[in-house]
């Protein structure tokens, strides 16, 4: 028995789907800060609660991510390394580098 | 005071372009001078390391230890990489020389006699040495390599000044 043609593309797209695009959105978006040149870049940023954003040290000096009042601290990132937050609560969350105070940025979680 | 605002000159002069007037430094030289200027930033972090008693001093000092050394091991592989050897000036020589007076007089110091004069130091070395990059340093060097280090290294002296000039404002 022949199945119409445009069947199975339309099976494997239906299969396709739920595996693509939905543990995305459960998930939220996820926001890159590039730590570089002494800076957090972008500086400010804001976010949806239940975003990810993730700090990557491009610096050859080690540096953290540390909001003290939110009890955030990435620990020291040597250079290469990358910190995964997941923000949940709403709000303003500056934060700095433990290491170079003159380091700063904040986080807009909407 | 009045000493060491004279010896700050003497060093902030080595530096400056009146210091190459014959021509800038060559890239080994430049090598020279950038290891040099790390080494002494190392061994006065060290010796504030062990002689404060104040966290905040401590912890600045531990980060110029860190950074520092960071800088010069990425300068190592550079010049290791470009087969250049780094190579002595009056300006790294001065250097050192400025380098070794400030820890002896470090020495002699105690308590918050200490703190603010390796605070103050601090300052005015990461002063010295940002305008050293751009006055001399990053202008000279020829090699496109050695002048990205040197820009890449510019934005950690910048935030090192500004440290430091929190750590003298916190110790007032």
């Amino acid at each position: 028995m022949n199945l119409p043609r445009p069947l199975p593309a339309l099976v494997a797209a239906l299969l396709l789907l739920p595996m693509g695009a939905a543990p995305a959105q459960a998930a939220g978006a996820t926001h890159q800060v590039r730590i570089e040149g002494m800076k957090f870049v972008p500086e400010r940023i804001e976010v949806a609660a239940g975003d990810t954003i993730v700090w990557s040290n491009k610096d050859f000096v080690p540096h953290t991510v540390t909001a003290a009042a939110a009890k955030v601290e990435s620990g020291e990132l040597a250079e290469g390394k990358t910190f995964r937050f997941v923000a949940k609560r709403k709000g303003e969350m500056p934060y700095t580098c433990r290491l170079h105070p003159v380091m700063r940025g904040t986080v807009i979680v909407k | 005071m009045k000493l060491s605002r004279l010896a700050a000159f003497a060093a902030a002069a080595s530096f400056t372009a009146l210091a190459w007037a014959q021509g800038g430094p060559s890239d080994p030289q430049i090598a020279g001078i950038v290891v040099a200027a790390n080494q002494v930033d190392i061994d006065a972090g060290k010796l504030a390391k062990s002689h404060s008693k104040n966290k905040e001093v401590q912890e600045f000092a531990q980060r110029m230890i860190t950074d520092h050394t960071a800088v010069n091991k990425q300068a190592g592989a550079l010049v290791k990489k470009l087969n250049v050897k780094p190579q002595e000036s009056d300006t790294s020589k001065a250097l050192k020389a400025g380098g070794k007076e400030n820890l002896g007089k470090l020495k002699g110091l105690k308590g918050a006699q200490f703190d603010k004069a390796y605070a103050e130091h601090e300052v005015a070395y990461h002063q010295q040495v940002l305008d050293a990059i751009d006055k001399v340093l990053i202008p000279n060097a020829k090699n496109a390599e050695l002048k990205g280090l040197l820009e890449k290294v510019r934005p950690a002296i910048a935030a090192h000044l500004e440290h430091a000039k929190m750590m003298v404002s916190h110790l007032k």
